[in-house]
């Protein structure tokens, strides 16, 4: 029999050094896509690393410790996005130069480029990370629900509700 | 007639087949509709937020090794193993790798030696498994239960697809786990050749049944090689 790791999902990493080098990279690209913001995210992962370093000890060995790390992230990250939406000044509002440069030439392809991405902002927090991590962080339902809490079909109900407000966004006349 | 709005994007996410419903559903124009809606969802959710992480470009060294069953190519990234492949020429293997993993891919003997040896190995007869890391973060999480439980399967042996569908204990059956081995993206490593039709019978093989006999052979699982 082959001893083979995933590692994605692999067995507890012998230090938390090692655990958040190896997943510091697509955590930070999380907590900006939860976040819309770069600079946010950079300081929520500096957070959340430091909320991991506490927890660590507490980590069960046979635990999934990239969906644990998520968790953390997740955390942080929606907390911030609740500190920042106190602080009332919210720059929600879309400018089109804040699209990306490939959104081409068409003027209908950039409203409906602002109309999803309106419809990602008011999304409510769960579904954003439930749509987040399943679209773009390569986590199955499992995963996601042990991020989130929940069990799997509430993690996927969370992605489909998300989507399906998504694809209303754009309402009626796509053709 | 009713909408399939949660099938269709359980098909768009590839969680889930197609049902006649849903096929007949997106035969009608409303379904039509709704397939291109949500597919320009899908389109504008990735153009937004796809790189919006800048998540930094991930690089993926690859080699060639010469075997009985010809060249055998190997891809690694920084968490471990990402590709094993042949019958496919360097070209393709490449502009894969590129295309499938977004990654900016160089050859390196060096980077894969590990592996490298390990396979010469395997095919020297001198060893019967593998120690080495796995990436499978382009799968799902179904397919890595798959591979996982044919990875435990010893060399010299085989099961069939419905022993490994009751092993990760899913009901979807034998036919869904010959799927999820049928894009076995470790071959060998992972010895999915090692998982054949109920009855005896070779079953399916992705590389090519003369290949999935030479291994079974190479590996003195006789009677199912036949």
């Amino acid at each position: 029999m082959s001893r083979v790791t995933q590692a994605s999902m692999s067995p507890r990493p012998v230090s938390l050094a090692e655990l958040t080098e190896r997943h510091r990279g697509e955590i930070v690209g999380y907590l900006a896509r939860l976040l819309g913001d770069h600079q946010e995210a950079e300081d929520a992962c500096q957070e959340a690393f430091m909320r991991a370093h506490r927890a660590f000890g507490r980590l069960a060995p046979d635990a999934n410790s990239r969906a644990w790390l998520y968790r953390i992230a997740t955390n942080t990250g929606l907390n911030a996005a609740r500190r920042r939406s106190h602080r009332a000044a919210r720059r929600a509002d879309v400018h089109p130069d804040a699209l990306p440069a490939d959104a081409g030439p068409s003027l209908e392809r950039r409203e409906e480029l602002r109309a999803v991405r309106r419809a990602v902002e008011a999304l409510p927090p769960r579904q954003r990370a439930a749509l987040m991590l399943r679209q773009f962080q390569d986590l199955g339902y499992a995963e996601i629900a042990a991020t989130l809490g929940g069990n799997e079909d509430a993690a996927r109900a969370n992605v489909y509700q998300a989507l399906k407000k998504l694809r209303a966004a754009l309402g009626r006349g796509v053709r | 007639m009713t909408r399939h709005d949660d099938e269709l994007i359980a098909l768009l996410l590839g969680d889930r087949r197609r049902s006649p419903a849903l096929g007949r559903w997106l035969g009608t124009l409303e379904g039509r509709r709704e397939l291109r809606a949500y597919r320009r969802t899908l389109e504008a959710l990735r153009q937004l937020y796809g790189d919006a992480g800048a998540t930094p470009r991930r690089t993926v060294y690859y080699c060639a090794i010469s075997t009985p069953i010809g060249r055998v190519f190997v891809a690694a990234s920084e968490a471990g193993l990402v590709r094993v492949s042949f019958r496919q020429s360097e070209a393709s293997f490449v502009a894969e790798l590129r295309q499938r993993l977004a990654a900016d891919v160089i050859r390196s003997p060096a980077r894969t030696a590990d592996i490298v040896h390990q396979l010469r190995a395997y095919f020297a007869g001198e060893r019967r498994s593998f120690d080495v890391r796995l990436d499978l973060r382009h799968t799902t999480s179904f397919q890595r239960r798959v591979l996982m439980a044919a990875a435990r399967v010893p060399a010299g042996q085989v099961v069939s697809y419905g022993e490994i569908a009751r092993r990760i204990g899913d009901p979807r059956g034998s036919r869904a786990v010959g799927q999820a081995l049928g894009h076995n993206p470790v071959p060998i490593v992972i010895p999915c050749h090692r998982v054949v039709a109920a009855g005896g019978r070779i079953g399916g093989y992705t590389g090519g049944l003369t290949i999935k006999r030479k291994l079974l052979r190479l590996e003195g699982a006789v009677a199912a090689a036949g």
